[in-house]
């Protein structure tokens, strides 16, 4: 009996040799997510998967393995161990941790593999980064902010989950900008969890505090729950606040006519981050000094930003796609040709 | 007949047949998997809720139950982090943050311990309750999931010492400990304690004491569990930990141990918690579609639960 596995094992083996020697040009890449609590990571996983079907016009095979589910981080390491144990050609994972993935990276790279993290920045450098600057991402919507309200006006501001590291930097970011117009006063800064109903709870609440509110910075999905307060208040006319990128809220904001902006998180951060992965494992060299960041292993992709100029554009682009169907935007392989010699 | 056999059948058989079979399908469908790096690495994954199950099982055995080891594994893990960041990275400061973690794990295991047998509150909603408090205890420490541990603590986790690597001498040191206090008389008084209190309390046993220890071990686990997830991460995080808690408690109760209390052992909750990180495995290799793994995985956990209390009842 025993014997029988043996074989078994044996020829299973000799099989997946086989199968890896015979074409050069198949690479095999693993998806790791560790949170299933949002459409958008629904949509970043599908978007990636497209792009890898994609590279087969280009006479690139690309396999994707996908591991997706509501893990701690430990959790997330062990869906890492599995890919390096099943031998794929690169990582890209949308970490729950900035820092508890540095050994388990650090073994990847051990055995040759690319790891990319998008999303979220990881410090360990035997890793790279593909996606937005979320500091960035803040400065954009913050900017717009104090320019629509002319440089001058009470605002406050709603907030994610305090002490993620995402989060953190968003708030650096729009502290950073409305340092700079003296005559805009933040009276409060609330945490609402990056929960839709908590936001419009926070929003009911900072609403009675504060009469004379004149602006709103909030950010991602907790956007639609703070504009359904405002709007309640009916204070639709008065308030300027940032918005977010589903098709739901902007089909709210065009019809409601209010006066909002929004920095684009894409969902095609990792479809991005695989382009940049086959070309990689086709054996290019990444361009001198073109990693920046705080742990100097990012590449920050552009941050699109939805307005009320453009928001009938991006209406457009979202029709026929579900409510919950995010603005998005992804490098090509063209374009992500342009970081590497 | 019948009744001899069960009294003869160990409540850890059929996770032990379960594990075989798993085992067995794993090395069908994933490719190497019985090479000694993978077999490691499956056993670095599994590690930590083997240990936290070993633990869980003695407090279930006394008939109460635990939810408060995943937050006090993350206490643990930001306690050793921040000690050692504290005193550098020296083989001193490594002992002393080992040494703090375990300490403050006896501390939560004591306080559990206290507020259930002496106080008498109960014990799933109050475990539930310092869980919470020993996790905004954890955040309190350290914010923001970072710092750094010494090179020296990590690697010799990731490595091996005396050629056999140190993951396994820990599940090794781990049985031994079960199977030596499975031949003590303390175990007996647990079963009892958790079998029929009453009976156990006019015989004349320290329910008390035994209740408290019960807790202070399964804590004293918890920080083991933290301190291997310290060496796997390096870093520390007080978001860690957190599907320990019912993780641990299904690990002990597909091991045969009954939630109820009273009958069952640590060596069926080592099975079980094997047992559910295979499951894992299986179904990742079995190449199922990602949106269905964790459907899939519920039933399978529901099915050997389930198929266990139906033998039991037999």
């Amino acid at each position: 009996m025993q014997s029988k596995w043996f074989i078994a094992a044996v020829t299973a083996t000799a099989l997946g040799t086989v199968a890896t020697g015979a074409c050069a040009d198949t690479f095999k890449i693993g998806l790791s997510n560790g949170w299933v609590g949002s459409e958008w990571r629904t949509q970043m996983i599908e978007e990636a998967q497209a792009a890898a079907a994609a590279w087969a016009d280009e006479g690139t095979t690309v396999e994707v393995v996908v591991q997706s589910a509501n893990v701690d981080a430990q959790g997330q390491i062990g869906q890492v161990r599995n890919f390096i144990n099943q031998g794929v050609d690169a990582i890209i994972i949308n970490a729950n941790s900035p820092t508890a993935f540095s050994p388990i990276f650090a073994q990847a790279a051990a055995r040759g593999i690319l790891v990319i993290a998008t999303d979220a920045e990881v410090s360990s450098q035997d890793a790279i980064y593909v996606g937005i600057d979320h500091k960035e991402w803040a400065m954009q919507s913050a900017k717009w902010l104090a320019e629509t309200l002319e440089g001058k006006g009470n605002i406050v501001a709603i907030n994610g989950v305090a002490g993620h590291p995402a989060n953190e930097m968003r708030v650096a970011g729009y502290r950073e900008v409305f340092a700079e117009y003296p005559d805009i006063h933040v009276l409060n800064e609330a945490n609402a969890n990056w929960d839709q109903a908590q936001g419009q709870q926070v929003m009911q609440n900072l609403l009675a505090t504060y009469p004379d509110l004149q602006g709103v910075w909030v950010q991602d999905g907790m956007a639609a729950g703070a504009w359904r307060a405002i709007m309640a208040a009916e204070k639709k006319d008065d308030i300027a606040a940032t918005g977010e990128i589903r098709k739901d809220f902007m089909t709210v904001w065009s019809e409601e006519n209010l006066t909002s902006g929004a920095s684009v998180n894409p969902p095609g951060v990792m479809a991005s981050a695989l382009n940049v992965a086959v070309l990689k494992l086709q054996g290019r060299e990444f361009k001198d000094d073109i990693f920046t960041g705080t742990y100097g292993n990012a590449i920050y992709l552009p941050i699109p930003f939805v307005s009320n100029e453009n928001l009938a554009e991006k209406l457009s682009e979202a029709e026929g796609k579900p409510g919950y169907w995010s603005v998005t935007a992804a490098i090509s392989p063209e374009e992500a040709a342009a970081f590497f010699k | 007949m019948r009744a001899l056999l069960k009294m003869e059948r160990p409540a850890w058989l059929l996770a032990a047949a379960a594990l075989v079979v798993l085992v067995v399908i794993n090395g069908l469908v994933q490719k190497g998997f019985f090479a000694p790096m993978v077999l490691q690495s499956n056993l670095t994954t599994f590690l930590p809720l083997v240990l936290v199950a070993i633990g869980q099982t003695y407090v279930i055995l006394a008939g109460d139950i635990d939810l408060s080891v995943g937050a006090v594994a993350a206490l643990v893990n930001v306690i050793t982090v921040s000690v050692m960041a504290a005193l550098g990275g020296s083989a001193g400061a490594i002992a002393a943050g080992m040494a703090a973690g375990i300490l403050v794990a006896v501390a939560c295991g004591l306080l559990n311990g206290l507020l259930i047998a002496v106080l008498r509150l109960q014990p799933m909603v109050t475990t539930f309750g310092t869980g919470i408090i020993f996790s905004a205890l954890a955040l309190w420490v350290l914010p923001q999931a970072g710092l750094v541990v010494p090179d020296a603590y990590w690697s010799t986790y990731g490595g091996a010492i005396l050629d056999v690597p140190t993951v396994l001498w820990i599940l090794l040191l781990a049985g031994l400990f079960v199977f030596v206090l499975a031949r003590l008389p303390f175990q007996s008084w647990l079963k009892a304690v958790g079998g029929n209190r009453s009976g156990a309390f006019q015989s004349g046993l320290p329910l008390t004491g035994i209740r408290i220890k019960a807790f202070v071990l399964s804590a004293i686990f918890a920080g083991l569990a933290a301190l291997c997830l310290t060496g796997e991460t390096a870093t520390g995080d007080p978001l860690m930990g957190q599907s320990l808690g019912m993780g641990s408690i299904s690990a002990v109760a597909l091991g045969g141990t009954l939630l109820s209390g009273g009958v069952g052992g640590a060596m069926g909750s080592i099975l079980g918690a094997l047992l559910l990180g295979m499951i894992g495995n299986v179904i990742y290799f079995a190449g199922l579609p990602y949106e269905y793994q964790t459907l899939v995985q519920g039933l399978i956990v529901l099915a050997a639960l389930a198929g266990g209390v139906v033998l039991a009842r037999r």
